[in-house]
């Protein structure tokens, strides 16, 4: 597996999309949308329904949320 | 008696041309207001006001179960997938455990619930349960959080625990659940809300009609790795051989990521489908209470009818016994 393979070269050091700040929920979802995007046609168009994103998140601060930031359409980020 | 009453309403008609207060006869308030919304000395008792409610009722009786019916649909579709998405977070309970009374210091509740009404009591059910989770989580040193998925929880939960919540999600439901999307969510969660132990609320599809609210309980790796140290079935990781280079800190950090977002993708899996599942038993109690209210609405909308035909011909059978007699 690729992270095994980059754990072993790297010897101790955290894999490289730990060490750029992914998570490996992140990471997964990077190697999932670039196979998704190796089907052929008919088939690419299914899979990419599959991918769609769209919420709308807010942090709250004491007792106030703030300004609701929308996460769409960004698969695999 | 009802001839009486018909006719004192039809004289007061006459004496009082302002429309007048509900009369003591209360027959129903329907009688009432034909008399307020006929003109002044007509003497029939207008049936205009029922016929609109009964045909507004009728239109809500096909509304709901249009609504059923596209609800029913909907459910044959996530059921399967739901059913499937089983399979995704089993192996994790087998290994690392579901443990929900652990205790730890920071807990955050993840309250999963809709973004459309008409679903019955399920956010309710949702949000109870996640304020009593919250008062066994909070103690001293102890920090409890929420975070909401979904309108309808967000506006329950603010009411009282406005301090508490840490982030709220809406829109979830422009498309349908997919794992990417949870993903990203689980994400975002993971790299803003600091935890110990995450605690997943959610209604869990038993069958169409039942549905249970459960806590899935998923730990961060440090907790997983102090559980493991202490011993018990997490103690077992031991035992297994790590392939590679990783250390066990690693694997695990990436397990338990890994498992918090398979069980959320389950939890809002099962959620979608006990919401559609209440909505289906919701509209149906409600089409069938609109039809009742239709059979009543007819019932007395045909007594009035009767009532001012025989009015009618009373008059014309007293004004010809006056000319004759």
């Amino acid at each position: 597996m690729a992270s095994a393979a980059a754990g072993a070269v790297a010897g101790a050091a955290a894999p490289f999309w730990r060490a750029a700040g992914m998570t490996y929920i992140t990471y997964s979802n990077i190697c999932a949308s670039l196979l998704r995007s190796c089907l052929k046609e008919p088939y690419k168009a299914d899979a990419a329904s599959r991918e769609k994103v769209h919420f709308a998140i807010s942090k709250w601060a004491q007792g106030k949320p703030e300004k609701p930031v929308i996460r769409s359409d960004t698969p695999g980020e | 008696m009802a001839m009486a009453a018909l006719r004192r309403e039809g004289r007061r008609l006459l004496l009082s041309p302002i429309a007048s207060n509900p009369s003591p006869a209360g027959r129903s308030a329907m009688l009432i207001s034909p008399e307020q919304s006929a003109p002044i000395g007509l003497r029939s008792i207008s049936t205009q006001v029922v016929r609109n409610r009964m045909k507004s009722v009728k239109n809500i009786q096909k509304i709901t179960k249009a609504m059923k019916m596209v609800a029913a649909s909907k459910l044959r579709a996530v059921q399967v997938r739901t059913e499937n998405s089983r399979g995704l977070w089993q192996p994790f309970t087998a290994l690392l455990g579901d443990t929900p009374s652990v205790d730890v210091k920071k807990n955050v509740i993840v309250t999963i619930t809709s973004d459309k009404g008409l679903c019955g009591g399920i956010n309710s059910t949702s949000v109870k349960v996640s304020k009593s989770l919250f008062k066994v989580t909070s103690g001293p040193e102890k920090e409890t959080k929420y975070v909401i998925l979904g309108e309808k929880g967000k506006v329950q939960l603010i009411r009282d625990s406005k301090g508490s919540i840490e982030m709220t999600v809406t829109e979830l439901q422009k498309n349908p659940v997919n794992y990417t999307q949870i993903s990203v969510l689980a994400d975002d969660i993971l790299k803003n809300v600091e935890f110990d132990a995450l605690r997943i609320v959610f209604n869990k599809f038993h069958s169409v009609v039942a549905f249970i609210p459960t806590v899935s309980t998923v730990l961060s790796p440090e907790v997983v790795e102090r559980e493991s140290e202490a011993g018990g079935k997490l103690g077992d990781l031991d035992s297994y051989e790590i392939e590679g280079g990783e250390t066990k800190s690693e694997v695990l950090q990436n397990l338990a990521e890994f498992q918090f977002s398979c069980v959320l993708y389950n939890a809002a899996l099962e959620n979608a489908c006990s919401e559609l599942g209440a909505r289906m038993s919701a509209m149906d109690s409600s089409s069938r209470n609109a039809g009742e209210m239709l059979d009543r609405l007819t019932l007395s909308y045909n007594r009035t009818r009767q009532a001012s035909i025989t009015t009618e011909l009373i008059e014309i059978i007293s004004g010809a016994s006056a000319l004759t007699g």
